[in-house]
């Protein structure tokens, strides 16, 4: 029948092109759901790592050591894995590997890697590295860090000292064996992408009783000669003058901005068979130039003939708009010194149980088992420690009643009346155990107080021009008393660089709790009119994991490089300063 | 010392899920920007956008200092004439005084009411102020400090308090649009 689509509208409508293919990277639906079903969630980096050591110690008698480095990576369970292994380089103390290691980046997961530096003995000199055995050779060092550590440092560059784990080594003898250098690239970073407007005049008819519906063709020229389709424009019904909408390409999908690029005019014809208008031979330099210009480019016609000219036609192609725009990647961001920075907010209701009876929700295990809040802050602490620089996180508690004083919806976990960070994980969980005996726990449920002072902290960052993103996140076993004071205080805090994540804990049915994420509802309206700008909030029911599944807190901590990214983009704010 | 009026850079950027009649707007809708009766502007005429137009206009008006209300008024263009879709009411608290500095740009979003009160779709704007206030420090009016409170015993955020512009200036409450 043809070589359209399956409709006539299918066939009609525009085909990559489009602004919403770009923002995917050109994925169709196959394949995100290909990954959404292995627990990879777009969009993700590639992230390269190199490496290279100083210092190594030195194991053979008459020569230097030759050193090759193997990277296993530890999953959440404890289990190593190999992945790869690097080129031998002979008689070196310091050698900088050539092989490079591929890596996904997954922002919502820690990826443990353990690097091993092995001395390969000479009699394996000639064997494929990949066939040595590693208990054949003599081990140089060892070193391990998470990948989000290498991505958050400036240079993106990891220096770790090597530890030796011998059995003969004596207790003066030290242990380290030199510094591992790890270096991570992002391949395809920093988008360009091109959007133009095109258009045509006095395109000749081709249809009998009515004038040309035309479309337009954008081919990218390989070196065979070959021309392979990149993207197609929509149909205008009946336009001998078109002007179609604006079309977005990506610079690696067509090369180079000097690549040869074909643009056939066709009339489009419901049986498929659509005729060549004409065509034009351009590079994206060549019509970036026409648009400067303000000239149009005449259509041609490829006769056959033996004197092989082009029929030149009366039509022109003209580039209305041609801005070239550069779509910045999340570690783009890292690299230029932005941070996200994380607050915690603990439900102290009576409704969770008194905290020393075992049916608590706040129960403290003496056996070291982690409770359902514990289990949130670590699930999304851990990962998000690595993105803040000094490790100093707020943390607050409402819902309860300091000692001797009336209910307070914002308290300082820590205790004092002055400040309200803390250092680390390690001291959200101290001071959360120290202030269960320290307050009595009470009521009603309100978040208001809680979300104001985060706003607080991140509207004086923004007046300070700092580079962060705040993330709170508050864990409630229940329903909000005051839904309306909530809605207030999100509306209110909606322009600003912070996401929300409300952690619910325990049996609550929490079906209310979900009209606060505009993803499943409306968008929140104030009680006096204003609508929230941006939505900020996820809310998620915490339930415990199976082993190897991705936890649905981590599902939704994927999106916040995303959130991140909207944010930045909509107010024009690049990385680099 | 003090500058008379500022200067508003509002850019209205859309609406969404406008209707009149109780059906929705086909085409031909813009907005009236006013910060009094006399001091207003209008945007294009977005032809296509239907019951969600773009408009993506930028509008730059004189405010006096003593303005507490930005009107946008969305009105379509039918054969009889001009009809009213909604209005809305931006405090200017919103935008000034409030979390993010006002020479920031800042995107909002409101509710629209019909001219009988009733819900009527939603408008979004960004706006940014080009000169900031010198004595007024944005968070002592997130506090909702009034005037002439002392500051000596610091409270959390160590922030010193200036003098607000306007004396007696409360929040004022929209009970209209209740």
């Amino acid at each position: 029948m043809g070589n359209c689509c399956s409709d006539v509208s299918g066939g009609m409508s525009a085909v990559d092109g489009t602004s919403a293919s770009t923002a995917t990277g050109n994925q169709n639906d196959a394949v995100d759901w290909y990954f959404k079903s292995r627990g990879i969630y777009a969009p993700f980096s590639q992230i390269e790592l190199s490496f290279s050591a100083t210092n190594l110690r030195d194991r053979d008698v008459f020569s230097k050591s030759d050193p090759m480095l193997v990277v296993c990576i530890k999953e959440r369970d404890g289990a190593i894995t190999e992945v790869f292994r690097t080129e031998v380089v002979l008689n070196s103390l310091n050698p900088k590997w050539i092989r490079k290691y591929t890596i996904t980046y997954h922002f919502e997961v820690i990826q443990t890697l353990l690097f091993h530096v092995f001395d390969v003995d000479t009699q394996f000199h000639n064997v494929e590295v990949k066939m040595l055995k590693l208990e054949e050779q003599q081990s140089l060092g060892e070193a391990s860090c998470a990948l989000s550590e290498i991505v958050t440092k400036r240079n993106r560059s990891l220096t770790l000292d090597l530890v030796c784990r011998e059995e003969y080594v004596t207790s003066t003898h030290s242990q380290h064996c030199g510094k591992l250098t790890v270096h991570a690239e992002e391949i395809f970073s920093s988008k360009t992408t091109v959007e133009m407007t095109l258009k045509c005049l006095d395109l000749e008819s081709k249809d009998l009783f009515s004038k040309s519906d035309p479309f337009l063709v954008i081919s990218k020229l390989v070196e065979s000669g070959i021309s392979i389709p990149v993207c197609k424009t929509e149909v205008l019904k009946n336009d001998l003058n078109p002007t179609w909408k604006p079309v977005f390409l990506n610079i690696q999908q067509v090369g180079s901005k000097d690549s040869p690029l074909v643009i056939e005019c066709f009339n489009f014809n419901s049986n498929g068979k659509h005729d060549l208008i004409g065509k034009v031979q351009k590079s994206l330099v060549d019509l970036e130039k026409l648009h400067s210009g303000r000239e149009g480019e005449h259509l041609f016609l490829p006769t056959v003939g033996h004197d092989y000219q082009n029929k030149i036609l009366k039509g022109r192609l003209f580039v209305e708009k041609f801005s070239e725009n550069v779509q910045h990647t999340f570690l783009d961001y890292l690299a230029g010194g932005f941070e996200l920075n994380f607050m915690v907010a603990i439900d102290f209701t009576a409704s969770n149980g008194n905290p020393r009876l075992p049916d608590s929700l706040h129960y403290i295990d003496p056996s070291g088992r982690p409770n359902s809040y514990q289990k949130a802050i670590y699930e999304v602490g851990e990962i998000l420690q690595f993105y803040d620089a000094d490790k100093r996180f707020p943390a607050w508690g409402f819902g309860a009643r300091p000692i001797d004083g009336p209910v307070s919806h914002c308290f300082n976990l820590n205790g004092s009346s002055n400040y309200c960070e803390v250092e680390g994980i390690r001291g959200i969980m101290m001071a959360y155990t120290s202030a269960l005996f320290n307050v009595s726990l009470a009521g009603p449920t309100l978040f208001g107080h809680v979300i104001n002072r985060a706003a607080l902290i991140a509207s004086q960052s923004l007046a300070n021009d700092a580079k962060k993103y705040f993330v709170l996140l508050i864990i409630t076993d229940g329903v909000v008393t005051d839904l309306q004071e909530t809605k207030d205080a999100l509306v209110k805090a909606s322009d600003l660089p912070l996401s929300i994540l409300i952690v619910g804990v325990g049996g609550a049915d929490f079906k209310e709790m979900e009209i606060l994420d505009a993803d499943k509802g409306e968008r929140l309206e104030s009680s006096t009119g204003r609508v929230a700008s941006r939505d900020i909030v996820q809310f998620v029911p915490f339930r415990d994991v199976q082993s190897g599944e991705i936890s649905i807190v981590q599902a939704v901590l994927a999106e916040l490089p995303t959130q991140f990214l909207t944010y930045m983009r909509s107010r024009d704010i690049k990385p680099s300063t | 010392m003090e500058t008379k009026s500022r200067t508003l850079e509002i850019t209205v950027l859309s609406g969404e899920d406008l209707r009149i009649d109780n059906k929705s707007v086909k085409k031909n809708a813009y907005v009236i920007v006013s910060i009094d009766t006399f001091s207003y502007k209008a945007t294009k005429i977005d032809a296509e956008g239907g019951s969600s137009p773009s408009w993506n206009d930028k509008l730059v008006m004189d405010m006096p200092m003593q303005t507490r209300f930005i009107t946008l008024q969305v009105k379509c263009k039918v054969s009889g004439g001009d009809k009213t879709v909604g209005y809305a009411r931006i405090p200017v608290t919103d935008f000034i005084g409030g979390y993010s500095p006002e020479t920031c740009l800042q995107f909002l979003s409101y509710r629209l009411r019909d001219p009988k009160g009733l819900k009527n779709g939603i408008i979004n704007v960004s706006v940014r102020v080009k000169e900031p206030i010198q004595a007024c420090s944005s968070q002592a009016a997130a506090a909702g400090l009034g005037l002439g409170i002392p500051i000596d015993g610091r409270k959390d955020f160590g922030v010193v308090t200036g003098i607000p512009i306007w004396s007696g200036y409360t929040y004022p409450s929209n009970s209209l649009f209740r």
